[in-house]
């Protein structure tokens, strides 16, 4: 590669800097509004053995977030606890697809397969990325996409041709979730110098792989992808859907009692 | 009333290549491909592991417990028993025999 190795978080300069910040809080936000979502069906998923997974993968996009937030705290920016408690719904960078309420479990496990094929679209290029520290991480945190990955793969397969209701209700859940699932791709004013730099790739280059990568599972499930899906966009400048806000109420609301506690 | 339950399959499980696969519970799922993907966190969330078996609960030929007489020994046979015959836990590599040889020695 003849772009420059950025050693360490330090190595970057101003201009850059920026926007790794930004792509590290779209890519923190993205994971810990998911995992919450997804740790809603703690207790409630369909069976034991499927309430123990999703809610283990909960966690682990928890753990994900909690990673890039202390990134974000090496460049500079609040301490990990403050960043996910003590912001607002603007403040926040995440797409709308992870903000829609859980649904039905056919909503879930699709929207988990949506958001984990484009997890592992963006680490598997970080994989490469000048960003060493955004290299290193990716590459411990993959495996566990790997898996996220089957898991939903494998639930959309069997839901997609299961029962005429099972049907029903994944194509329902997809005519909601593509679109928004298309705004993770929301191009931003960081993508040319991110891409330049050898740091990340440009927004529509990761749509065009995650389109490849989910168009043949959604195909093999039945499933259809409406013509007319249009790219919900607005979560990567804060713009995002009222269920947010009741997320961020409910996900907040301790710390929010006394936000200097110590635990 | 009818069974709504998945199917049951028997989960087993290795913590490291070269190791026995052993049983660790089992696990009710739709089919073998699910069944591995939900025994993955069922059973190896809290222990180091590198890899999974399934195996349908059905699949398996089990000796019935009325039976269990044919177990018994009508006679002696304590020298059948293998702690009988002393084995060491791990196999010693040449290099550490020789040292220990001439440490002994």
């Amino acid at each position: 590669m003849d772009t420059k190795a950025f050693q360490s978080l330090d190595c970057l300069p101003g201009t850059l800097r920026e926007a790794v910040i930004n792509l590290l809080y779209r890519l923190a936000d993205d994971e810990l509004v998911i995992g919450h979502r997804n740790s809603e069906w703690t207790g409630h998923a369909p069976i034991l053995e499927a309430d123990i997974a999703f809610s283990s993968m909960a966690q682990d996009e928890m753990g994900h977030a909690q990673a890039y937030y202390q990134m974000l705290h090496q460049l500079g920016e609040a301490d990990p606890d403050t960043l996910a408690f003590g912001r607002k719904p603007r403040e926040f960078r995440c797409a709308a697809l992870v903000c829609l309420p859980k649904g039905d479990w056919a909503f879930s496990v699709l929207r988990q397969f949506l958001y984990d094929a484009a997890e592992t679209v963006r680490l598997t290029a970080f994989v490469e990325s000048t960003l060493v520290p955004l290299a290193q991480l990716a590459t411990k945190l993959r495996g566990e996409e790997k898996y996220h990955l089957m898991h939903g793969r494998s639930w959309v397969l069997k839901l997609g041709v299961g029962t005429e209701e099972s049907r029903g209700r994944m194509q329902a859940a997809l005519d909601v979730a593509y679109s928004c699932a298309l705004g993770l791709f929301e191009p931003t004013e960081f993508d040319e110098p991110l891409a330049q730099a050898g740091i990340a790739p440009r927004e529509s280059e990761l749509r065009r792989q995650w389109e490849s990568a989910v168009a043949p599972v959604l195909a093999d499930a039945g499933l259809h992808v409406s013509e007319a899906a249009k790219p919900v966009y607005g979560g990567r400048v804060g713009r995002h859907p009222e269920a947010l806000k009741q997320l961020l109420d409910q996900l907040q609301l301790v710390y929010n009692i006394d936000p200097t506690a110590k635990w | 009333m009818t069974d709504t339950q998945w199917k049951v399959f028997e989960v087993f499980h290795q913590q490291a290549r070269g190791e026995p696969h052993v049983h660790v519970g089992s696990i009710h799922a739709p089919d073998a491909e699910m069944a591995l993907i939900l025994a993955k966190e069922q059973y190896s969330r809290r222990q180091a592991c590198v890899n999974l078996w399934v195996v349908p609960a059905e699949a398996i030929l089990a000796t019935a417990y009325e039976n269990d007489d044919i177990f018994e020994r009508a006679t002696d046979k304590s020298y059948r028993e293998s702690w009988g015959y002393k084995t060491p836990k791990t196999i010693t590599t040449s290099d550490e025999a020789t040292k220990r040889r001439s440490d002994e020695g």
